[in-house]
C-alpha cells in the first residue's frame, strides 16, 4: 500500500518535471561524449550564469500577472543596445559606462514597455503571439533608428561606431572599454574557475527584490490579475494598469540584463544581438521546469545550468557522433524550439483539462441542486 | 495627498537617477593618452628627448620608449597619473618619478610630448589633440537589407 | 433648399467614406495609398513602369498559392497559420526527392507535387490533431511547431542519404546544399506556359492560371456542403456542433488542406525563383504570407479569395517597388525597414481587433 503511493508519487514527479528530467538525461549522455574537462565546463557554465540569469529573471513578472512568456523582452534588449551605442560613442568607459547605460536604458524601456503593454491589453487571451509579433515590429523601428536616424538626427561622432557612409551604426560595436568590467571588479578564482562575484551579487539583489515584490500590494494585485481578470476587476483592481506595469517592469529589467549580458560579451552585434535573446531566455526558463503560468527563481537557476550545459556540449557531442559539427549546432537550436513547443502544448492541454473539469463540477453541482429541489 | 506624495517620489527618483547619470558621464569619460618621446621645438628652443623612457600607469608598464617613439595608454576620468622611469643617456642612471596631468574632458585622444612636459613648459606646448587618420576602407559593411526576411544566424549565445 | 440637399449629400458621402475607412481599416488604407504613391512616383524617379509592373506580377505569381494556404484554417477558426513552414517542408521533401529520383524537366515538377502530397497529408494530419488538442492557443503553438520542424529538418537535410550530385555538397559528397539550382529541372515550368512578352512587360500566364485553378477549387470547395460546414465551425462552433457537424474533423480537414497548399505553394515559388532554399530559409516564410492576406482585408477569423489576390498584390507590390523607387528617389534603401514595419504592423493590427464572434 505504502509502496504503491510511493510509486505513484514518483510517477507524478516525473510527469510534472518531464522537461528538466529529459534535459538531465541529454546532458548526462552528451557530457562524456563531448570530452570536455570538468573545469572547462564549470567555468563556462558559471560565466553563462552570470551573463544570463538577470535576463531570464525579468520573465517572471509577466508570468505572475498571467500574461504568459514575455516574448517582448526583446524590447528591453533593444533599449539596452541603444543606450550602449550612445554611451560608447560618448566614450564613457568602465563601470561608469555600464551604470550610465543602465540608467539611459530606463526611459527607452519605459516607452517601449508601455507601448507593448497597451497593445497586449487590446489582445487579451493571445498575449504571447502578440508580444512575439511586437518584437518583430519593434525590430523594424529599431533598424529605422539605428540604421538611418543615428548620424543625421541623433549625433554619432566616432567612426568606429558609425558606418563609413556617414549615417547608421556598424554591424558590430566594440565595447572593449566596458568588457567584463562588472565581472572583473570583484572576481574570485577557485581552482581555475572565475566567479564574477559582483554580477552574482546583483542577481541576488534582483532575486530578493522579486521575493519582496510578490508580497507588496502591487505584487498581490498582479497575482490576482493573473488568477482571474474579472474577479480582480470586481475587487477594485485596475487590471489594465497593473498589466502595463508588469510589462514595463519586465522590459526595464530586461534592459539591465542586456547591459550585463553585453558587457560580458564585449561587443554588440547591432542588428542581431537582441533577436534571439528572447527565444533562448524563454527556452532556458522552461527547461528549468517552469510553465507558462508558473515560474520560480529556482526554475531560472536550474534552467540556466541545464540549458547551457546542453548548449555547450551539443555541438561537440554532435560532431563526435556524426562527424559533422553543424549537426550539433542545429540540434541545440532544435532542442530550444522543441522545448518551447512542448511546454506550450502541455500548458494549453492542462488549461483545457482544468476548464472541462470546472465545467463538469458545475454540471454536477447543478444536478445535485436539482435533486435536492 | 497620496497622489502628490507619489508624484514627489517619482520626481525625486528621476532626479537622483539623472544626477547619478551625470556623475557617471563626468567620472567615466575615457581618454587615450599618447606619449611622444620626440624632439619638441618651442619658443625657438629645442628640447631633446631622453634616451629611454619607461611609462607605468597604475603600476603596470604600458610603454618603453626610445627616442622618436610613441606609446599609448587608456585611462578613465580626467586625473591621469603616470610614473616615468627616465634614462637620459645610454647606460646612465635611471630616475623614477610620478607625474599627474589634468586631461581636458572634451578630447578623446591626447598627445603628450614628454621632453616638453618634463621641461616644465606651459600646457599648450606639450599637449595636443590626437586626430585619428580615417582610413577609407573600400569594403562596404554588410548591413541588413536584401530581399527576403532576415534570417537570423545561429550565433553563439 | 438646394443647399440643404447638398449638405445632406455631403454628409452621407463623408459618412460613407468614414464607414468605408472603418471597414477597410486604416493601416490597410495607408498601405494601399503608399503603393499607389510608389506607382505614381516610379516614372518620375526613372524606374520603368512596365518593368515594375512585370516584377510585381511575377512575384505575385510566386507567392499567391502560399497566401491561399491561409484561407482554410482561417475559415475553420484555427486562426492565422503561423505553422506554414510545416507545409513548406513537405514541399521541400517533394522537391528534393523528385530530383534525387532522377526526374528532370516539367516531369520533375509533377513528381515533386506527387511526392510532396503524402508528406503534406501525414504532417498536416498530425498537426491538425495537435491543434485540436489545444483549441484557443493555436497561433502561438503553430509558430513554434513551424520553428521546431524547420530546425529539425536542418539536421535531416544533412543526415538523409541524398546522393544526387546536383544537390549535395561537392566536397564531402553528402549533406544537401543550402541552395539548389533548378536549371534543367522545373525552373519556370509554369511561368513559361503561354508567357506573354510585350516590350518590358512579361506575364507568367501559366503560373497565374495554376493559381487561378487552385483559387477556383478553393472557392468551389467553400461553397460545397463541407465547405459551408467548415465556415460554420469557424464562426460559431457551438452552433455547428448542435447542427451535427463534427467540429474536430472539420478543423483537421482545414489544417490538412492548408498544409498541402503550403507544400504546393513553395513548389510554385521555387519554379518562379529558380532555386530550392533549404535549412533556415523556410523559417520566417509564414510571416509574409500572413501579413499579405491581412493586408488584403482578411481578419483573424474571416478571409476570402479576394483578400488573397488583393493582399498578395499589395504586399508584393510594396516588396518590389520600394527598393527601386526609394533608392532612386532619396538614395537610401529603406525598403527593408518599411516592409518589416508595414507587414508586422498589419499583423499586430489584426491581432488587436476584437474578433466578431466569441467562442
Amino acid at each position: 500500500m505504502k509502496n504503491e503511493s510511493f510509486g505513484k508519487k514518483i510517477l507524478n514527479f516525473i510527469g510534472n518535471n518531464s522537461v528538466p528530467i529529459l534535459f538531465v538525461l541529454i546532458c548526462v549522455i552528451c557530457i562524456p561524449i563531448s570530452g570536455f574537462s570538468a573545469s572547462y565546463l564549470i567555468n563556462e557554465i558559471v560565466t553563462r550564469m552570470g551573463r544570463n540569469i538577470f535576463l531570464i529573471l525579468c520573465l517572471l513578472i509577466p508570468i505572475m500577472a498571467g500574461m504568459g512568456l514575455n516574448f517582448g523582452m526583446t524590447l528591453g534588449a533593444m533599449a539596452a543596445e541603444l543606450a550602449l551605442i550612445l554611451v560608447s560613442d560618448w566614450q564613457i568607459w568602465g563601470i561608469p559606462g555600464i551604470v550610465l547605460a543602465m540608467i539611459l536604458s530606463i526611459p527607452f524601456s519605459i516607452v517601449l514597455g508601455t507601448f507593448c503593454g497597451k497593445i497586449l491589453n487590446m489582445a487579451k487571451g493571445r498575449e504571447m503571439i502578440t508580444s512575439y509579433i511586437i518584437s518583430f515590429f519593434m525590430n523594424g523601428i529599431y533598424q529605422l533608428i539605428v540604421l538611418y536616424m543615428m548620424g543625421p538626427i541623433i549625433p554619432i561622432k566616432h567612426s568606429n561606431v558609425k558606418l563609413p557612409r556617414g549615417y547608421g551604426i556598424r554591424n558590430s560595436v566594440d565595447l572593449i572599454h566596458m568588457r567584463q568590467y562588472l565581472d572583473n571588479l570583484i572576481a574570485v578564482r577557485i581552482g581555475g574557475v572565475k566567479i564574477p562575484v559582483l554580477t552574482f551579487l546583483i542577481i541576488g539583489v534582483l532575486c530578493l527584490f522579486i521575493i519582496w515584490f510578490r508580497k507588496t500590494k502591487l505584487g498581490q494585485d498582479m497575482r490576482a490579475v493573473g488568477q482571474d481578470m474579472n474577479v480582480a476587476r470586481d475587487a477594485g483592481i485596475n487590471v489594465e494598469r497593473t498589466r502595463i506595469i508588469s510589462i514595463v517592469m519586465s522590459t526595464v529589467l530586461a534592459g539591465f540584463g542586456m547591459v550585463i549580458y553585453l558587457q560580458n560579451m564585449g561587443n554588440i552585434a547591432t542588428y542581431s544581438s537582441h533577436s534571439q535573446i528572447g527565444m533562448f531566455c524563454i527556452a532556458a526558463l522552461l527547461v528549468g521546469g517552469a510553465s507558462v503560468d508558473r515560474a520560480s527563481i529556482g526554475n531560472v537557476f536550474l534552467g540556466v545550468i541545464l540549458f547551457h550545459t546542453m548548449f555547450i556540449v551539443a555541438p561537440k557531442a554532435g560532431a563526435m557522433i556524426t562527424g559533422d559539427s553543424m549537426i550539433g549546432e542545429y540540434f541545440r537550436v532544435f532542442i530550444s524550439y522543441g522545448v518551447i513547443t512542448l511546454s506550450l502544448i502541455l500548458y494549453e492541454t492542462k488549461k483545457r483539462k482544468s476548464k472541462s473539469l470546472v465545467g463538469q463540477q458545475l454540471a454536477q453541482a447543478q444536478k445535485d441542486e436539482e435533486e435536492k429541489a | 495627498m497620496n497622489k502628490t506624495r507619489r508624484l514627489l517620489f517619482q520626481i525625486g527618483a528621476v532626479l537622483i537617477l539623472a544626477a547619478i547619470a551625470f556623475c557617471m558621464m563626468v567620472i567615466g569619460r575615457g581618454h587615450t593618452v599618447y606619449f611622444d618621446n620626440k624632439i619638441l621645438e618651442y619658443d625657438d628652443e629645442t628640447y631633446e628627448p631622453p634616451y629611454k623612457v619607461t611609462v607605468y600607469v597604475g603600476g603596470e608598464q604600458v610603454a618603453k620608449l626610445n627616442a622618436k617613439e610613441r606609446g599609448m595608454a587608456t585611462t578613465i576620468g580626467q586625473d591621469f597619473e603616470m610614473e616615468l622611469k627616465i634614462m637620459e643617456v645610454k647606460g646612465g642612471d635611471e630616475t623614477r618619478e610620478t607625474y599627474q596631468i589634468k586631461l581636458p574632458r572634451t578630447l578623446d585622444g591626447i598627445v603628450v610630448n614628454l621632453p616638453g612636459y618634463l621641461a616644465g613648459l606651459p600646457e599648450e606646448a606639450w599637449m595636443s589633440e590626437f586626430v585619428p587618420i580615417v582610413t577609407e576602407s573600400s569594403e562596404e559593411e554588410e548591413v541588413p537589407g536584401g530581399d527576403e526576411f532576415e534570417m537570423e544566424d545561429l550565433g553563439d549565445f | 433648399m438646394n443647399e440643404t440637399l447638398a449638405d445632406r449629400n455631403n454628409f452621407t458621402v463623408r459618412d460613407r467614406l468614414k464607414s468605408m475607412v472603418r471597414n477597410f481599416g486604416l493601416p490597410r488604407l495607408i498601405i494601399a495609398g503608399f503603393l499607389l504613391l510608389l506607382f505614381i512616383a516610379a516614372p518620375f524617379v526613372g524606374a520603368d513602369f512596365w518593368t515594375q509592373i512585370s516584377n510585381t506580377i511575377n512575384r505575385f505569381s510566386w507567392n499567391a498559392v502560399m497566401v491561399l494556404a491561409m484561407v482554410p484554417m482561417i475559415h475553420s477558426g484555427c486562426g492565422l497559420n503561423f505553422g506554414l513552414p510545416l507545409g513548406i517542408i513537405s514541399g521541400l521533401l517533394g522537391a528534393t526527392l523528385s530530383i534525387e529520383l532522377g526526374f528532370t524537366g516539367p516531369v520533375s515538377f509533377v513528381m515533386a507535387v506527387a511526392i510532396a502530397t503524402p508528406f503534406a497529408l501525414i504532417l498536416g494530419a498530425g498537426y491538425g490533431w495537435l491543434l485540436n488538442k489545444i483549441k484557443g492557443g493555436e497561433m502561438m503553438i503553430a509558430t513554434y511547431v513551424g520553428f521546431s520542424s524547420v530546425s529539425f529538418m536542418c539536421m535531416m537535410w544533412l543526415l538523409l542519404p541524398y546522393h544526387s550530385p546536383t544537390m549535395v555538397w561537392g566536397l564531402s559528397g553528402k549533406g544537401l546544399r543550402t541552395t539548389i539550382s533548378l536549371e534543367g529541372f522545373y525552373d519556370k515550368v509554369l511561368a513559361n506556359i503561354l508567357q506573354i512578352n510585350i516590350g518590358n512587360l512579361s506575364i507568367p500566364t501559366g503560373t497565374l492560371l495554376f493559381f487561378a485553378l487552385l483559387a477556383w477549387l478553393m472557392w468551389a470547395f467553400l461553397h460545397t456542403k463541407t465547405g459551408t460546414a467548415m465556415t460554420a465551425v469557424g464562426s460559431n462552433p457551438t452552433f455547428a456542433r448542435a447542427a451535427g457537424v463534427n467540429v474536430d474533423k472539420m478543423r483537421m480537414l482545414s489544417v490538412v488542406m492548408s498544409t498541402w497548399l503550403a507544400a504546393i505553394g513553395i513548389l510554385v515559388y521555387e519554379q518562379g525563383f529558380g532555386f530550392i532554399q533549404l535549412y533556415m530559409a523556410p523559417f520566417y516564410m509564414a510571416l509574409p504570407a500572413v501579413s499579405a492576406i491581412l493586408i488584403g482585408g482578411a481578419s483573424v477569423n474571416k478571409a476570402s479569395i479576394g483578400h488573397v489576390i488583393l493582399g498578395t498584390f499589395l504586399f508584393q507590390g510594396i516588396v518590389t517597388m520600394t527598393p527601386t523607387v526609394m533608392n532612386n528617389a532619396i538614395h537610401m534603401d529603406m525598403s527593408e525597414v518599411i516592409r518589416v514595419v508595414a507587414s508586422q504592423g498589419m499583423i499586430l493590427y489584426a491581432l488587436t481587433r476584437k474578433t466578431e464572434v466569441t467562442k
